[in-house]
């Protein structure tokens, strides 16, 4: 039994721009599902009118509660005060790792914790409760590696990509699920505000030719660096030995730092 | 005394029959309600009877006897018997008459015998069906006895009369006991099926085919989402799972079960008829189960779960139907097996949230890009750059309007869609695309339970088309052409829709298209299930073949009984694992053929075969095969 | 070496006459020596071509990608500068030693030196603040963590530091963001730089939004491309891009920042500042990882598996022995050889492995959509004219079979002996 809040956001699928549910926020969610029940609190903020709230609910979530505010307010001090006012104070909150569709900075839960007093701890993907109100945590780092880290509670984690797969939503008990709206009073995000917008456009690939302890940096690496990664390098060996062409892996595993030294 | 005792005999056994047979009624009318022509269903049941029934039934010519036989000479005697009751009725004649009636109902039981006993079809259940040739032959003999002897004047001593009686009795009361729960359950209930089935429009007197699945009220916030528990169903739907007779036909016509996975659409059926018994189990029944699942591990109960891990039917089975309906063309008591799938299937999606991971994942994607593999819109036409395809914007007219499908974003079916563009060119067909505007038909969606996205697409896509004028939608997907053709209509799209099949043939027929190479060389055709069974199409595609000059060879399981590539209803993504893959069979069949190349008329069913491990004969598209036989001669 | 550059708008201020009217007016007379300074640097052609000149002769050759820039025209610091006296030849020798005496300002870059190791993003986050730090003739301190003996010394000079403040033991620890925020927020306080900058990786980045939080000020974090004007980042789902000045705090996604070419700075140790932190985080370890059990879309190195493979046995003592995650190609997991979550390609998963080998895979279109974004491929095939060979860096014509042994008995040998 522990009480949790979860923080969803409305993500933005990225291909057609559509609101979706957010990937991490989702896994959120389907994380604080699968704890023993508790009281489940869940809050957006944002307008209410998105239809991805909706996918939320459709996970299973009976209510979802919205600081109903308009685009471009911080919503750090709302969230704040929303769960402050929780009682009884939940022992965990859990949101994703990163929004999709906002600022995307991933600062939010940082302000929250620091602001709550509470730990925090990023990129979760499995989260077990022991009995003496602590928590054991496992955190997703690159290629794979898992780290695990013990916590008490209160905390705040964020959810990693590869936690697991939030469960489908579904169209009957997304209708079902109520949506209560809080109008409240945010101040307009400045820092924001003082930013230049613009549609992103992908930047050609930045080649690191002639980095320290790389090639030349001549016109030949250039266009090497510019074309290898579309098309093999094409080192051929036509029917060598089984020792041959053991060798030859090797060789090219130990030079992409793929073997353990 | 003899008639008195055989007529009351009958008319006892008939009573208690029809007693029971009100209590078994009371099962499924806990069921929903239909909307049922109670009336015009009653008199158009024996004339679907006699059409329908008889049709399927006779692609095997001998039991199509033993039923005349049996149930001719049954329902004969069971009318002259219950006339014996009227004294005056009781003439010499009118036994001679029995006699002859249940002569010919001897012959059909033991013809049910012979069958039963010598001919063993591996598909035929057991256990309470085995005493059927003993009850049919028992009740026919000893009344035939009976009869003769009293035509005769009555030879024989009267306890032995008697006695024979009784055991006509006990054959009696075992065929007609067995109209509550055992073999001749599908006589009555098979009846009142026809009477009141769910789909009169796929009858004679209807439109002979009606395939699109029906609509789910979304608008209305209490309206059942599926089926969770037997009575979500219809009772005009249950009352046609009572009237399986468990023949075993869709067994052997199912690709999934043949592949081993762990689908047998009889124990389907039987499964949605035993869940009407509170507290029991399925030990009972004694044909074969769904391969790999055990049997007697779920309780029943008609507000139970039915599909769940620990309930009576598991997920894997319920998501191994590929919704190829050969189980449905093959059922002689006309059941819906592939609407009780997709109900099932909309529970399970809508309410549960219960779709197969990757299906689920794909069903995602339809939502938030309207394709199923997470593309943009207007990267749908990327493949045509260079053919200029024309894209005729809302308020426009043309005459052919080209829908692409999702094959436009699948580097294989791109080729075939080439091919396809360049015969119309060829041919002078007047022709545009929707371009970014053309989603998906929703096809996937609705096979996976997804009616919310399924019904969303489909109305999106009618505003699109609304919008614009043309004479005809030309597709060569199959899928798309059945949404668009049966299941639009129903949300308020009508159009003339037709297969590039179709289309093809009219091109050559008419001379647009000249065969200038003819294809000289045999080719076997895999024909669509959702082109031959669901719409009926099996022609075309076999004359377009013959135009270009293919020796066609045919494959076992074709035309409206072919066999199913393993790629329809979602079947590819929910990937249930069976014992082979179900495209591999198919090509079995080709090989046997002889024939290098495989001509296929939809883009699922290229992908599918094409899947298959080389060597195997070459998978062309019809279109594709067309383009080279029509090329035009310097 | 080059003229007095004049600046064109900061002239123009110079003249302008305040009348408090709504129309400007400029005095003609007055002298452009008046300019001040506009604070904006300002690129100077000649120096920079000067500076890109490798050879004059026998034919001029110019490098424009910054590596013959031995340091940057513009620099006010006192230069000793022995190499670049004559540019006949290119300078590959001892680059030049910039001292920064006094400062304008510092600019903090915070490194993660991961297990001891200054990783490539490290660098480029010296990189970083080695140009803010120029823009402002400030002075870049490195942030690093003083580890164990074993880690080795590190040339914080090479790297472009400035000043280098040894941070806490704590931060030599397997995972202590707090301590390491801590120990930021502190020098912070003690030192107030102008610009913070963190790399953008898991740890960094934690690090940075903890500090962040402490102190109360905004983090642009992912910082996709930077200049010293001008900061830019992803945002909006991807789909949208935000720019402003640069700010205090600020991290640095890989790959966005060109690292920098040979240099020297003089990297004098700073005083260390005394930290206090009571972590809350306790018994951090890694756990250990069963390449197996690893996501295909996580995982680095893929062991994939094709039609051409029949010794499953050796395929998986080969998956041991590398240490590499096993996948195939469908009809492998058709086959059931390995589960479905194994598949590779368009229909299964699409990875993006940096090392991807390939045993019997012939490499149909699904499958090489699904290996879109590996990074280096080899490929074992007995058919020479196979799609995999041609998309392979190294492509091997032999039979599975055969090499998948050999291979085990390599790795055995070498890691053993």
């Amino acid at each position: 039994m522990v009480d949790v809040a979860v923080l969803l956001s409305v993500g933005r699928h990225p291909v057609s721009g559509r609101a979706r549910r957010a990937p991490t926020d989702a896994r959120a969610l389907e994380l604080a599902l699968s704890l023993p029940p508790g009281r489940r609190t869940a809050l957006h903020a944002g307008s209410p009118d998105s239809p991805a709230l909706r996918d939320y609910l459709g996970m299973g979530l009976a209510e979802l509660t919205v600081l109903a505010m308009a685009e471009g307010r911080d919503p750090t001090d709302a969230l704040l005060a929303r769960l402050r006012a929780l009682s009884p104070a939940p022992s965990i909150l859990l949101t994703g790792n990163r929004a999709e569709g906002g600022e995307d900075s991933g600062m939010l839960p940082y302000s929250l914790a620091h602001a709550l007093g509470w730990a925090i701890v990023p990129d979760v993907v499995a989260l077990t409760l022991n009995d003496d109100g602590s928590a054991e945590l496992v955190q997703a780092l690159a290629r794979g590696q898992r780290r695990a880290l013990r916590v008490a509670m209160p905390f705040v984690v964020t959810i990693h990509p590869a936690a697991p797969a939030p469960r489908p939503s579904a169209f009957g008990p997304a209708r079902r699920g109520r949506i209560t709206v809080e109008a409240v009073d945010a101040p307009e995000d400045t820092a924001l505000a003082a930013c230049a917008v613009r549609p992103w456009r992908d930047r050609p690939k930045r080649l690191t030719v002639g980095a320290p302890g790389g090639g030349s940096g001549g016109a030949l690496d250039r266009l090497r660096a510019a074309t290898e990664a579309k098309a093999g390098q094409g080192r051929l060996l036509v029917g060598p030995t089984p020792d041959e062409a053991a060798r030859a892996i090797y060789d090219c595993l130990q030079e992409q730092g793929m073997l353990p030294r | 005394m003899i008639a008195a005792a055989l007529s009351t005999v009958t008319l006892t056994v008939l009573l208690v029959g029809l007693g029971l047979a009100l209590v078994q009624a009371r099962r499924w009318r806990a069921g929903r309600s239909a909307k049922v022509g109670v009336w015009a269903g009653l008199a158009a049941l024996p004339a679907r009877y006699l059409v329908d029934v008889h049709e399927v039934v006779g692609r095997t010519p001998f039991n199509a006897r033993f039923h005349a036989l049996t149930a001719g000479g049954f329902l004969a005697s069971l009318a002259l018997s219950v006339a014996l009751a009227l004294p005056p009725l009781r003439h010499p004649l009118l036994w001679g008459l029995l006699a002859l009636t249940l002569a010919v109902m001897l012959a059909g039981g033991m013809m049910v015998g012979y069958r039963r006993r010598v001919l063993r079809p591996a598909e035929l259940s057991g256990g309470r069906f085995s005493r059927l040739p003993l009850a049919l032959t028992g009740f026919s003999a000893a009344f035939l006895l009976v009869a003769l002897d009293q035509s005769a004047g009555g030879i024989l001593p009267v306890w032995l009369v008697l006695t024979l009686v009784a055991v006509g009795g006990w054959g009696l009361a075992e065929l007609v006991f067995g109209v509550w729960n055992g073999p001749l359950k599908h006589a009555v209930h098979g009846a009142l099926h026809l009477a009141f089935h769910p789909r009169p429009a796929r009858f004679h007197d209807g439109a002979g085919r009606d395939t699109g699945l029906r609509p789910l009220d979304l608008a209305q916030a209490d309206a059942p989402l599926g089926a969770g528990q037997a009575v979500d169903f219809a009772w005009n739907r249950l009352l046609g799972f009572d009237a399986c007779v468990q023949c075993g036909r869709c067994e052997s016509a199912c690709p999934a079960y043949a592949a081993g996975l762990p689908l047998n659409p009889k124990k389907l059926v039987q499964d949605l008829v035993l869940s009407l018994d509170d507290g029991s189990d399925d030990r009972a029944y004694a044909g074969h189960g769904h391969p790999g699942r055990p049997v007697g591990a779920a309780v029943t109960g008609p507000t139970r779960p039915l599909v769940g891990a620990d309930a009576l039917i598991h997920p894997d089975t319920l998501w191994a139907c590929t919704t190829c309906r050969a189980c449905v063309q093959e059922c002689p008591m006309m059941i819906e097996h592939v609407d009780a799938v997709v109900d099932l299937r909309r529970f399970q999606t809508l309410e549960r949230g219960a779709t197969p991971v990757k299906a689920a994942g794909v069903l995602e994607e339809l939502r938030a890009t309207d394709t199923p593999s997470g593309r943009a819109l207007d990267r749908r036409l990327d493949w045509a750059v260079d053919l200029r395809l024309p894209v005729l914007a809302a308020g426009e007219t043309c005459d052919t309007l080209l829908w692409l499908g999702d094959g436009a974003f699948d580097l294989r079916n791109q080729r075939s869609l080439r091919a396809l563009v360049l015969l119309l060119r060829r041919a002078g067909v007047e022709f545009a695309v929707l371009g970014a505007a053309e989603l998906d038909c929703g096809d996937v969606a609705r096979r996976l339970g997804d009616e919310a996205t399924f019904q969303d697409l489909a109305r999106r896509n009618i505003q699109t088309l609304e919008a614009r004028r043309f004479r005809r939608i030309v597709t060569a997907d199959p899928h798309a052409f059945h949404c668009l053709r049966n299941e639009y209509p129903a949300l308020g799209g009508r159009w003339t829709v037709q297969h590039h099949s179709a289309v093809l043939l009219e091109l050559l027929t008419s001379g647009a298209l000249t065969v200038t190479r003819p294809l000289d060389g045999p080719v076997a055709y895999h024909d669509p299930c959702y082109l031959g069974r669901y719409n009926g199409e099996i022609d075309a595609p076999r004359a377009v073949l013959d135009a270009i000059g293919a020796q066609r060879r045919e494959m076992e399981r074709s035309g409206l009984r072919s066999r199913c590539c393993g790629g329809g209803g979602g079947a590819p993504l929910t990937d249930v694992v069976g014992e082979r893959r179900i495209p591999d069979m198919r090509m079995d069949d080709a090989r046997a053929t002889g024939a290098p190349t495989l001509a296929v008329g939809c883009p699922t069913c290229t992908l599918m075969l094409e899947g298959v491990v080389e060597p195997r004969p070459q998978v062309a598209e019809l279109a594709e095969l067309v383009l080279t036989a029509t090329e035009p001669t310097p | 070496m080059t003229a007095r550059r004049r600046d064109p708008r900061a002239e123009r201020a110079a003249r302008v006459v305040p009348t408090g009217g709504p129309r400007l007016r400029l005095a003609l007379t007055a002298s452009d020596s008046a300019a001040p300074a506009s604070g904006r640097p300002r690129r100077d052609p000649r120096a920079r071509r000067a500076d890109a000149t490798v050879q004059t002769a026998p034919r001029l050759r110019l490098d424009w990608s910054g590596k013959a820039l031995a340091a940057p025209a513009t620099t006010s610091a006192a230069a000793v500068s022995p190499a670049v006296a004559g540019r006949g030849v290119r300078a590959v020798a001892e680059p030049v030693l910039r001292v920064i005496d006094a400062p304008a300002c510092l600019v903090f870059a915070v490194l993660d030196r991961a297990d001891g190791a200054l990783s490539a993003l490290d660098r480029q986050v010296m990189a970083a603040a080695r140009l803010l730090a120029d823009a402002l003739d400030g002075a870049v301190v490195a942030l690093a963590p003083d580890g164990p003996e074993d880690w080795g010394p590190e040339d914080w000079g090479a790297l472009g530091a400035d000043r280098v403040l040894p941070m806490p033991a704590a931060w030599a620890q397997e995972h202590a963001p707090e301590a390491r925020a801590a120990a930021v927020g502190a020098a912070m306080a003690r030192w107030s730089p102008v610009h913070v900058v963190f790399p953008e990786s898991q740890d960094g980045g934690d690090v940075a939004r903890r500090v962040a939080a402490v102190v109360g000020e905004r983090l642009f974090a992912g910082v996709e491309s930077l200049s010293a004007q001008c900061v830019a980042r992803r945002a909006g789902g991807g789909s949208r891009e935000l720019s402003c000045a640069p700010p205090r705090l600020l991290s640095i996604a890989a790959d966005a920042v060109a690292p920098l070419g040979p240099l020297r700075h003089e990297a004098r140790p700073l005083d260390p500042v005394a930290v206090a932190c009571a972590p809350r985080l306790g018994a951090a370890r890694r756990l250990p990882v069963d390449p197996d059990g690893v996501g295909l879309g996580e995982a680095d190195f893929i062991l994939s598996a094709g039609n051409g493979v029949t010794d499953w046995a050796a395929f998986a003592d080969l998956g041991r022995a590398l240490g590499a995650t096993r996948a195939g190609s469908r009809v492998v997991c058709d086959a059931g050889h390995l589960p479905r979550d194994r598949q590779v390609g368009a229909s299964g998963m699409v990875v993006s492995a940096r090392s991807y080998l390939a045993f019997g895979i012939a490499g149909a279109p699904q499958h090489l959509q699904g290996i879109g974004g590996v990074g280096h491929v080899i490929a074992i095939n007995t058919d020479l004219h196979a799609a995999m060979i041609k998309r392979a860096d190294l492509a091997i014509i032999a039979d599975a079979q055969a090499v998948m042994p050999a291979l085990i008995r390599l790795m055995r040998e070498r890691t053993h002996g």
